[in-house]
């Protein structure tokens, strides 16, 4: 579904921040990308979401090789990719619901089926009640399940989340994993940028690890929390 | 039972209630209520402003010369000289007679509906800017001036008419007034063709402005901009949303620039009528020029509209 082959990413005319990246996505599965601070983590989520292009290698997503894409051909293919940055990117100056209801918009929807599905995905994020409410006089979390709700509103194939636990606690970031868990178990193939090793120990996924730029991938470890959470959730 | 009042939600209201975005959502980035759409509307206004005046100044000019060239038309004027060959002084009555003369043989010709000797007054008056008007005609040798109005549509045999006045009057000459309507046509030429170019140069700093201006914008909203690129709008898509933004504005800035023009050529006609400068006394602009001046903003507004999206493909091209 999603190959990275020798794979590398230079800024300018510095050194390689990524180098031979070689790794598998297969449709429908689950991994945590980590890494210390500087390793790449930010520039791999950003070549996954194609939002830099790779300086070498070949990347296929979808079954489609991106160097070969238009301009048009990418902005499509960016479409089948849900999003939530770390600092959730929401914009200011219009509601919770037209900020979830924009990458329906960007695709063209009808605005009946816009209207229905964007209602309905706020109420399931516990935040019907705030549809008409603009991002920044909102809590952390309740910007944060906007920013959920946006990445998830055109059931994207991939869904990739940046430090998605970082200022939450460890209450919150394992609910939010179980959230993130359901997707994937509803089809959508799932990655997770984090340095959280409680989370990665707790649900047991494969990790890509990114050192010095260099990634090797890490089966998962057994976990008997998963199970238990399966039960919670 | 008491009264309640009905609510109204003025969709034009929406930002104002801090926290509540209620009504309809007109643009993904934030374009509403930035300082520079007011520096966009001025600017275009100004150059709309600047545009009327210049297409008014062509317009005049054109009718001025039109005006001198249907003054001219189907005239010349024979001059009796007031010195012979040599240069000697001809008695002012002797001038006369032969004036006299050469307007009989004029009207005598098939091709000439009018011959007249223009009277010593009007003489007076044409020398009056060289000579002053206290001259006294008697001082100085006044050649005789004949102003022939040929039949509309003849094209009259000038050599043959100049062989039969000079029969009456050895000296007599033909002015066709070529050579002084060809300098005043040069004159206007060089005038409109200022006032082309003067519109041009308005054009290109309307543009260069304006591409200026979404530049702006867009690096103001650069966040915004990259997310909606990276959310899979199209560059299209996004561009559509800068193009009617700068629709919008360019069409109120050009409006309001209109209105404005309007008012200063009204007060200049006023003014120019007052102080006696006013060399097409009864020019009036007509339905096409004033459709032309009245729907000036549509192609700023396009033009702008068109920079606008130019700018901002350029500008997300530069975007993976």
């Amino acid at each position: 579904m999603i190959k990275y082959e020798h794979v590398g990413l230079r800024y300018g005319i510095g050194p390689e921040v990524l180098s031979d990246i070689n790794f598998t996505l297969e449709p429908g599965s689950f991994h945590f990308l980590s890494g210390s601070s500087g390793a790449g983590k930010t520039s791999l989520m950003s070549l996954l979401y194609l939002g830099r292009m790779p300086t070498r290698g070949l990347i296929r997503m979808f079954g489609q090789n991106i160097g070969e894409m238009d301009r048009d051909q990418l902005a499509a293919m960016r479409q089948r990719v849900g999003v939530v940055f770390q600092d959730f990117r929401l914009l200011n100056h219009m509601s919770a619901f037209d900020n979830v209801a924009l990458p329906l918009r960007i695709q063209g929807r009808a605005e009946k089926e816009i209207q229905n599905n964007v209602g309905e995905l706020l109420d399931w994020v516990g935040l019907g009640e705030h549809k008409h409410v603009l991002p920044n006089t909102m809590s952390g979390g309740q910007q944060q399940r906007v920013a959920i709700a946006r990445a998830v509103i055109t059931r994207p194939r991939l869904l990739l989340a940046d430090e998605p636990t970082g200022n939450l606690d460890d209450e919150i970031g394992f609910r939010l994993m179980a959230l993130f868990d359901q997707l994937n178990r509803m089809g959508t193939t799932v990655v997770i940028a984090t340095h959280n090793q409680a989370i990665m120990d707790k649900f047991s996924h494969k990790r890509l690890v990114l050192d010095k730029g260099h990634l090797r991938v890490e089966e998962p470890k057994a976990s008997a929390m998963r199970k238990r959470l399966e039960g919670v959730f | 039972m008491k009264f309640k009042m009905p609510s109204f939600n003025n969709p034009l209201n929406r930002d104002k209630t801090l926290g509540v975005a209620k009504g309809k959502r007109r643009y993904d980035l934030p374009l509403t209520g930035s300082t520079s759409n007011g520096f966009l509307r001025l600017l275009i206004g100004l150059m709309a402003v600047l545009g009327m005046l210049a297409l008014c100044a062509s317009f005049a000019l054109s009718a001025m010369t039109q005006r001198w060239v249907d003054g001219l038309e189907n005239k010349v004027t024979v001059e009796i000289p007031a010195a012979d060959s040599g240069g000697d002084t001809i008695a002012p009555g002797i001038v006369r007679s032969m004036t006299d003369d050469a307007a009989k043989v004029l009207m005598g010709h098939p091709d000439v509906s009018e011959a007249k000797i223009m009277e010593d007054d009007e003489i007076k008056e044409l020398l009056a800017p060289w000579l002053g008007h206290d001259m006294v005609m008697d001082s100085i040798p006044i050649p005789g001036l004949i102003s022939v109005t040929f039949e509309s549509g003849k094209t009259p045999d000038l050599e043959d008419i100049l062989i039969q006045i000079r029969d009456v009057a050895p000296q007599a000459r033909i002015d066709t007034h070529e050579s002084w309507l060809s300098d005043v046509m040069r004159f206007t030429g060089a005038l409109q063709f200022a006032a082309i170019l003067l519109t041009l140069i308005i054009g290109a700093t309307t543009l260069v402005a304006v591409a200026g201006g979404v530049r702006s914008k867009l690096s103001e909203n650069k966040e915004e901009l990259e997310l909606l690129h990276l959310m899979g709008a199209s560059d299209s898509y996004i561009a559509r949303q800068l193009q009617r933004h700068t629709l919008i504005l360019s069409l109120q800035g050009g409006a309001a620039g209109v209105i404005a023009g309007g008012v200063l050529l009204f007060i200049i006609s006023m003014v120019a009528g007052k102080i006696g400068v006013n060399l097409v006394p009864d020019f009036r602009l007509d339905g096409v020029q004033k459709a032309m001046l009245f729907l000036m903003p549509i192609p700023i507004a396009l033009l702008a509209m068109a920079t606008a999206r130019f700018t901002v493909l350029r500008v997300l091209g530069k975007m993976p």
